[in-house]
Parts: C-alpha cells; structure tokens; sequence
C-alpha cells in the first residue's frame, strides 16, 4: 500500500469507527423505522378517516319496483367491469313518493348519508341530480338506465351470460419496456434519496477537525486529499452499513412473501437483475463520493453555520434539478437529454441506472463510471486546493493553481 | 548543503494579505541538536515552523525537512506538537496516540504497544483506558505529545510545547526532550519563555517581527552583551566614579557597571591605585532574557512582558 492509500486508510478507519462505535449510530442506523412507524399510523389514520367517508357515501335511483331488479343487477355487472377503484359509491333504490324532484332534493339533503348523485323519473328520459363536482357518479346512473333500456330493446335479460369464455393466464413475453422505465426511475429516486439522506452527513465532517485543531495535526502528516478521501470513504463504509442493513431486512420481508417474490421477480432490466444491482451500487457510490466531496468541502470551508447554511441552499436545489433531469432521462431512454442527463457528473449516476434498466450493453457503464471517478478526484482535489488556501492560508492563486512561487527579494 | 542539516530554510517570505508574517528567515538545525525558536508573541515562530512542516507553502524562499524538499515526504520520520493542541475527545489515550502513530506510519497495533508503555512510563497507567475528554487540559496535552514522538521520530517540532503544562509537567516535558536528543533526535521548538530554552537549547534562533535577529548558541547570545559587574569601594566611593565605564550606575551601596573590552583586571588596578580599594566584587554573566531584549529591542521586549 503506498502512503497515500495508507493515510486513506487510517482516517477512514478513524472516522468509520467514530462513527459506528457510539450509541448515535443506533438511532441512526434505526432512523427509518421511525419515519415507517409514523407513515403507517399516518397512513392508518388517513385510510380510518377514507373508509368511514366511503361507507357513507350513496348514489340513489328513485325508480318503481318493476325497474328496481334490472338496475341492481346492471349495476353489479358495471362495477364487475371497471373495479372497485374506479367503481362509483354503493347504489341505493328508492321506491317513488309523489313528485320525484322533491324526493331527490330530500334524499340528498338526508343527514346520515351523503347522497352524491340521484336519478329519477322513466328510464327512457331520466333525471339526474348531482353535486357539481359528481359528475362522474351522475353519468354512471345515466348509463345503467341507458343500458337497461338497450338490454330491453334487444330482449336480453339484464343479468344474462351470453359468452362463456375459457380464461387462460400465460407467460409475458413483450419486453415490457413500461416495466423496465418503471425501474429505472425506481432506481433514480433511490440512489437520489440515499445520496441526499446520506451524503449530507459529510457537510459537517472537518468542522469536528477544525473545531479541536486535529486538521493541524492531519495536514502535517498526510496530503490534504488523501484526509478528504478518508473521510469520505469512512462515512461512505457507515452509508454501506447502513443501506446494506436495511437492504437485508427488506429482502428478508420480500422472501417471506410469496407475492412479493412474484413481483419483484416481473422486474427485468436489460441488463440481468444481479448485473442491475451490482450498476446500482457502483453508481450509488459514485453518486454518493460526488456529492459529499462537494459538502466535504464547503463544510471545510464555511467559517460558521450560518455560512454553511448559505452555501448548502445552491447545492441542494442543483442537487434536485440533477434528479429532475435523471428522471427525465428514466421516462425517455436514448433521447437527448438522456444523453446530457449522462454525461453531467452530478445526475450521470442517477442516468445510467435508468440507463441499465434499458439497455442491456455494458460497455457505456465502464466508460460512465470511469467519467465519473475522474469527477470525484477532481472536485476532491479542487476542495482540498480551496481548504488549503482559504482556510490554511497557504500560497497565492499562483500556487493554487499549482505554479512555482515567484521569488521575492526580501523588504 | 541543506541535505546537510535535518531542517534548512532560506530565506522563507510569507504574506496574509497585506501582512507580512515571515520576512526572509533562514534556518539551518544541526544533527542531533535542540534547537530553539525564540521571538515574542506573533513574532512568526509558529507561521515559520508550519511553512517547515509543509501545512503551507512559502510565498517565496526555500526548505528541506530531513533532505527532502517536499517535508511530507518524510512525515513518517518527523513529530509534531502543534501549538494549539488537538485531539478527537471520544479517543482514549492510548487509542489517540496509536492514531497519531498511525499517522506517521506505525501499525495501530504497534501504536498500541508503545502507547500503553510510554503512558506507563510517563506515571499515566491509570489514563490508558480515558477518554480524551475526560482527562485534564495538561494531562491531554501528555498524551498528544507522546502521540507525537510514538514513531520515534529522527526529527521533534515542538510548538510552544510548554505552555498550559504545570511546573512539574514542564520539568517532565523537559526531561523528555533530553531523552529524545539522546535517542538520536533533533529537535526544533519554538518557545517565549527564556528559561526552557537557557536550560534545553544547544543552539536558538531569535525571530522578532517575521525576521531573524538572531542565530547561534546560547553563549553567543549572552555574548551579545557584556558581564555586569558590582563594586564595593573600601573608601571614597563616589569619587570612584571617574575611573570606571561610562554609564556606570550608583545605588547607594555599590556601583553597578558593564565590564569594558579589556576585561576587569585593568580596572581593579587602577582603582586600587587611586585608593578605592575593593570591599566586595561581583560578576555576573548577563541571562539570555537580558540578551533577549537586547536583541529584540526593549519596546517588543516590553509589550511580550505584558502579554505574558
């Protein structure tokens, strides 16, 4: 090992262990189960209060008792077609009481049940009342009185099979290029989420060393750069420990399900789904040594936190337009901006796993993950020149730019 | 001639903005040696020391640390105390210093087996276990500067190493860096106070104002100035006045002047000629805070006094 990966070695080491060695990583490593624990009573809430709003949710037909039998049964059949998603609330039949206009206005002024929708009068010419927002649920009344008047006209029973089909599940075999966009852009918005959630962790890392004075010690020993990758590789060993945690329990949930199992098996990158992973996890790292080299080094360079805070904005806004833009690059593979989505450093991770989603060559991955360790070593070596020279205070911009110091006679 | 001399600066020049820190300071520290880097506060010590570790770059003018122009090259065979002390307050002593062995060099394991001992050595076996946090100011800055000397190092740079230490603590610092030197160590440190650097250094440099004053051993620096003499006439002691050096001082009880060029037996006699006689007589070497602020001139002298 040559000095220079050794001293990588050693702080990486020295700030993994820092990290993970401590009762803070716990909670970190355990962070998600309560952002799941408080999704799923949100979500219970939400779907109590969404439930209890469907029950008493109506539409109604005022019709007489000899219609009442045709429309039950349509209606079952309608609903049958479209799914229960997509199916209007549950159908309620009036037998008629004088005048079917003020029968309608009553029963949807009814306390006990919201009534969004009410048909009345002859099948032939009906009339139906609606919220103006439920138009929806008033054309699904319009309809069944429409197709019951069909069904008579063409003497079929309402509720009659006239076709017995045989039904018989096979094998996709399209390429289901909608599936495989589908987990591209699962995979941009993950390496996007673990990169923000993760990376950001960076932005505070020499602030420990500049705040004890360790930086001090570190810059006499070791080259700047060789302190940055450090303490890059360290926090990314915690991200790896962390994602590779959570990854485990997920696939653990997965196996137990055998339609989960299933589901995730549809999946078919072009590339072959272990392949798929392996992409995934390079361009992950890659994503994730890209933007905390960025933090790494604004976090060196900010003289306070309010400073910090200024300098993150840009950064986290141009992080979500370079997610914006792999996305794009996800739902269009081969365009244009899938070209450019590539080829930025910033959102190139990000684009080449959607890439891999539908692309089966592998070549164009060598050459992006090349492109893109060659932008990590560049803005590490920029972050390190910009540490050594605004806060360690060596050498003019000659020198930052890695020129001989003019000799100056002495004054 | 720099591959000569473990540490060779030449004319080192660096600027912040519009203020010169160090203006032009050569150095050259011999083999073996302890070295001192005297001046006052802000006087460039520390700016000169950093530019010679190469935790920055000289505006202008040249270094080598142990042959090598570039001194990170040889970081493995340089320690550092840096003045203003640091170390991650989670470590445990012993785990600090096998970090800083491993820094320069050393296995964490060996770091460990030494650190433990030389912990032990130093009376701190109870620290072994300690967090860094835990422990006293003095008793961290301990364990950072045996974290600095773990790798045994071929060269010491010592920035202001005894400031914050106690007496006792200043005497073990003290006899430390005699047992480096006598290992085979050169050692370089800067300090402001005369009296670790009259007893430690076998040559200093003094450094006032970014430029160097001042180059050679502590002799030679007392040499700068001339013995003080304290007379005691047996009679007539007043009128002794004209037959002794210009700027010769009475205090009522006796006559206190610089030797003259010629040494003293020229002057005895001819007071003893003129009646005078010598009821007492003293001569005292002047101190090096006396050649100090001669050096540095009394105002720079005077404004350190009171900072410190």
């Amino acid at each position: 090992m040559n000095s220079f990966m050794r001293f990588v070695s050693v702080i990486a080491r020295r700030d993994f262990l820092a990290v993970v060695g401590t009762p803070t990583f716990i909670i970190f490593l355990l962070g998600p189960l309560f952002m799941i624990a408080l999704g799923v009573l949100g979500g219970q809430g939400a779907a109590s209060v969404a439930v209890s709003g469907d029950k008493a949710a109506r539409i109604a037909v005022i019709a007489k008792e000899a219609d009442q039998a045709a429309l039950k049964a349509t209606d079952t059949r309608l609903r049958e077609i479209v799914g229960r998603a997509s199916s209007p609330p549950i159908l309620e039949i009036f037998d008629p009481e004088g005048d079917g206009e003020t029968q309608a206005s009553t029963i949807m002024g009814n306390t006990k049940s919201d009534y969004f929708a009410v048909m009345y009068g002859p099948l032939e010419t009906p009339t139906v009342s609606y919220e103006s927002d439920s138009k929806k649920e008033a054309y699904w009344l319009a309809n069944l009185a429409d197709q019951i008047v069909r069904d008579r006209k063409s003497a079929v029973a309402s509720d009659a099979t006239l076709s017995k089909p045989v039904m018989r599940a096979v094998k996709a075999v399209r390429p289901g290029v909608g599936l495989q966009q589908a987990v591209g852009y699962g995979a941009v918005f993950i390496i996007f989420l673990l990169t923000t959630v993760l990376a950001g962790q960076a932005v505070g890392m020499l602030a420990e060393e500049k705040s004890n004075k360790v930086i001090e010690i570190l810059a006499a020993a070791a080259p700047l750069e060789s302190i940055f990758l450090g303490k890059l590789v360290g926090m990314l060993g915690v991200a790896i420990l962390f994602v590779s945690f959570w990854a485990g329990l997920l696939t653990l949930g997965v196996s137990l399900d055998p339609r989960a199992i299933a589901w995730v098996s549809s999946w078919t990158p072009a590339v072959g789904m272990p392949v798929f992973m392996l992409l995934c996890t390079a361009y992950f790292i890659m994503s994730y040594m890209l933007m905390g080299a960025l933090l790494l080094g604004m976090g060196g360079l900010a003289a306070t936190m309010r400073e910090l805070q200024m300098m993150s904005l840009p950064v986290t806004l141009g992080q979500i337009g370079m997610y914006v833009l792999a996305s794009k690059a996800a739902s269009s593979p081969g365009s244009g901006i899938a070209l450019v989505a590539e080829i930025l450093p910033f959102s190139s991770p990000m684009a080449m796993a959607a890439h891999a989603s539908t692309d089966a060559a592998l070549w164009p991955h060598m050459a992006a993950l090349t492109w893109q360790a060659i932008w990590v070593a560049g803005v590490i070596w920029l972050m390190a020149r910009l540490f050594r020279f605004g806060v360690l205070k060596s050498g003019g911009w000659r020198q930052f730019f890695g020129r001989k110091a003019v000799a100056r006679q002495k004054t | 001639m720099q591959n000569d001399y473990p540490v060779w600066a030449d004319s080192l020049i660096k600027t912040f903005g519009k203020s010169t820190a160090v203006n032009g300071v050569s150095l050259c520290v011999p083999q073996g040696m302890i070295y001192g880097v005297l001046g006052p506060n802000g006087a460039g010590k520390t700016t000169t020391l950093r530019m010679l570790l190469g935790i920055i770059d000289p505006d202008s003018g040249e270094r080598s640390m142990l042959g090598h122009k570039q001194p990170r090259d040889v970081s493995h065979r340089v320690g550092y105390l840096p003045e203003e002390r640091g170390l991650y307050p989670n470590m445990k002593a012993v785990e600090a210093i096998a970090f800083l062995g491993a820094m320069r060099g050393l296995t964490w394991n060996e770091g460990r087996i030494r650190g433990k001992a030389m912990l032990e050595a130093a009376n701190m076996g109870h620290a072994i276990p300690k967090k860094i946090k835990q422990m006293s100011k003095g008793m961290a800055q301990l364990v950072q500067l045996l974290g600095s000397i773990v790798h045994k190092p071929d060269l010491i740079v010592l920035d202001e190493p005894f400031s914050g230490l106690d007496p006792v603590n200043q005497g073990h610092l003290e006899n430390l860096v005699r047992a480096e030197q006598a290992r085979g160590a050169t050692i370089l440190f800067s300090t402001h106070v005369m009296g670790h650097a009259e007893r430690l250094c076998d040559r200093l440099a003094i450094i006032a104002k970014g430029e160097r004053l001042f180059e050679g051993t502590v002799d030679d620096a007392r040499g700068t100035l001339a013995m003080e003499a304290r007379y005691v006439p047996n009679a007539r002691a007043e009128e002794a006045a004209s037959l002794l050096p210009a700027g010769a001082n009475w205090d009522g009880l006796a006559w206190h002047f610089q030797v003259p060029d010629g040494g003293a037996e020229p002057l005895l006699s001819s007071l003893i000629n003129a009646g005078h006689g010598i009821a007492a007589l003293s001569m005292q070497r002047p101190s090096l805070h006396d050649a100090f602020v001669r050096i540095v001139g009394e105002d720079v002298a005077r404004e350190e006094e009171e900072v410190a």
